[in-house]
């Protein structure tokens, strides 16, 4: 789901760094208002780092695998921190895995890190009433995953949509970008679950990683 | 999975290795914006050329550029494969019951192309510096603090994340865990092996942390002073500039000539 080089015309990917950086600023901003904010910094990193790791594990999904994507379990442990950790997540995959692009690293930020923002609020619901119900923690887990990737895919294909080269024969394109759309649904289901895993296996192995960064 | 070494060759001796990183940083990003802004197939070869002039002059070997092409080359088939069958309405050539047009073969040349351009320039980027002067680098050039010590934090626990990824995925395989099948019990597995990492790598940062604060964290050092550019690092960044703004400018003429045709 990263948009590599060379296929965005510039206004699109220069409008991506625009966003992303105004993301990144309101994150920064937050954090900074945090008594200390250096102290959560390497819980931050090394967490952004897990986290891009774990997405290197596959699931089964017949005939294929496919990666888990955990933008929205980031957002919902990472909190504000959860858009810089993105940003420099997809800097690592461009620049050492040439997965992505640098001149789109903008732009798919804001695919991937915008929805890891919603699912920190999805999230945050949870401290209305009994914080460590395990049905509440469960529930909002698998929304979290689930949406997020659900956001992430709504928001790719409309980018993808808005900026195709016009002599395209445009029926085929959109049959493309409908199979690309449905391709996706599994994944919503597939994340939803496995966030809720996650997030249960963490209730109970080690809560306080879910009060947040 | 294993990190790839960016910068393993960064102690070769080049313009590119000599030059000011934070010179560089501004040059080769405005280089590579300004390969994306073309959409002329003249001045495609000009890219082409400008392209493989820096990757000359960088002396980086060939073998780094096919081992960071292994993944994308993957994409670019894909691209040169579908567009020029399914894109367009004039076709210059039919296979069978297949017909090649000539407006996707060009969209399909015009990514090809940029997108190789770009990725050999990123990989001059990053290849011709140690990582971290990178790093220091775009601190210098006022890169929020916060958001370079996380990029330098993340980048020094990835390959041992990593390796805690290998380990237990070793151990499951020699208990018996196959993985291939489907079902919610297998699924639970790799959840939990994720958890694992998770949870293993937030216990590790509470070490990190103490360590760090033992060792005077927070009191962020200032790279504003930590480099000095000569001329020769002006001359460079003037030069790479300047061809930037004639792709540009050359691209906005074109632009207007095929407009008014």
């Amino acid at each position: 789901m990263h948009i590599p080089d060379g296929i965005l015309p510039v206004p699109v990917s220069a409008g991506g760094y625009a966003v992303a950086a105004a993301a990144t600023w309101y994150s920064l901003r937050k954090i900074n208002q945090k008594e200390n904010p250096r102290e959560d910094v390497p819980k931050a990193a090394l967490l952004t780092a897990a986290f891009f790791v774990a997405s290197w594990i596959h699931i089964p999904v017949p005939p294929a695998s496919v990666h888990l994507v955990l933008n929205g379990l980031l957002g919902a442990v990472l909190g504000y921190f959860a858009f810089p950790a993105i940003v420099i997540g997809l800097f690592f995959q461009a620049v050492m895995f040439q997965h992505g692009g640098l001149t789109t690293l903008g732009a798919n930020a804001v695919i991937m890190g915008l929805p890891a923002l919603a699912a920190h609020y999805i999230f945050r619901l949870r401290n209305l009433g009994d914080r460590w119900n395990r049905t509440k923690v469960a529930v909002l887990g698998f929304l979290s995953g689930s949406l997020a990737v659900g956001i992430s895919v709504a928001i790719f294909i409309a980018v993808l949509l808005t900026n195709l080269p016009s002599q395209l024969d445009a029926p085929t394109e959109m049959t493309a970008i409908y199979a690309l759309a449905i391709a996706h649904l599994p994944l919503m289901g597939i994340e939803g679950v496995i966030t809720t895993m996650l997030v249960l296996f963490i209730r109970r192995v080690r809560p306080t990683i879910l009060d947040g960064v | 999975m294993k990190v790839g070494a960016i910068d393993e060759y960064s102690s070769l001796s080049s313009p590119f290795h000599r030059w000011d990183p934070r010179y560089k940083l501004v040059g080769f990003l405005t280089l590579i914006f300004a390969f994306s802004f073309v959409r002329d197939l003249r001045l495609l070869l000009a890219v082409v050329t400008v392209t493989v002039g820096i990757y000359l002059v960088s002396r980086l070997p060939a073998s780094y550029l096919v081992r960071r092409l292994r993944y994308p080359s993957l994409f670019l088939l894909a691209l040169v494969l579908i567009m020029p069958f399914v894109s367009g309405q004039t076709v210059v050539a039919s296979l069978g019951p297949l017909a090649v047009r000539q407006e996707g073969l060009i969209a399909s040349l015009l990514i090809a192309t940029r997108f190789l351009a770009i990725l050999t320039v990123g990989s001059v980027l990053f290849g011709t510096a140690p990582f971290l002067t990178t790093i220091r680098a775009m601190r210098a050039l006022r890169l929020p603090g916060l958001l370079a010590d996380m990029v330098l934090l993340s980048f020094r626990y990835l390959h041992e994340i990593g390796n805690d990824l290998q380990k237990m995925q070793t151990a499951m395989k020699l208990r018996g865990f196959g993985g291939r099948s489907v079902g919610l019990r297998n699924i639970r597995i790799l959840a939990w092996l994720a958890g694992s990492i998770l949870v293993r790598s937030y216990e590790r940062a509470e070490w990190v942390y103490k360590a760090m604060i033992v060792r005077g964290y927070g009191h962020a050092p200032d790279y504003r002073g930590y480099f000095h550019a000569r001329a020769s690092d002006v001359a460079i960044l003037v030069v790479l500039l300047l061809t930037a703004a004639s792709l540009a400018a050359g691209q906005i003429i074109s632009g207007h000539a095929s407009g008014a045709t």
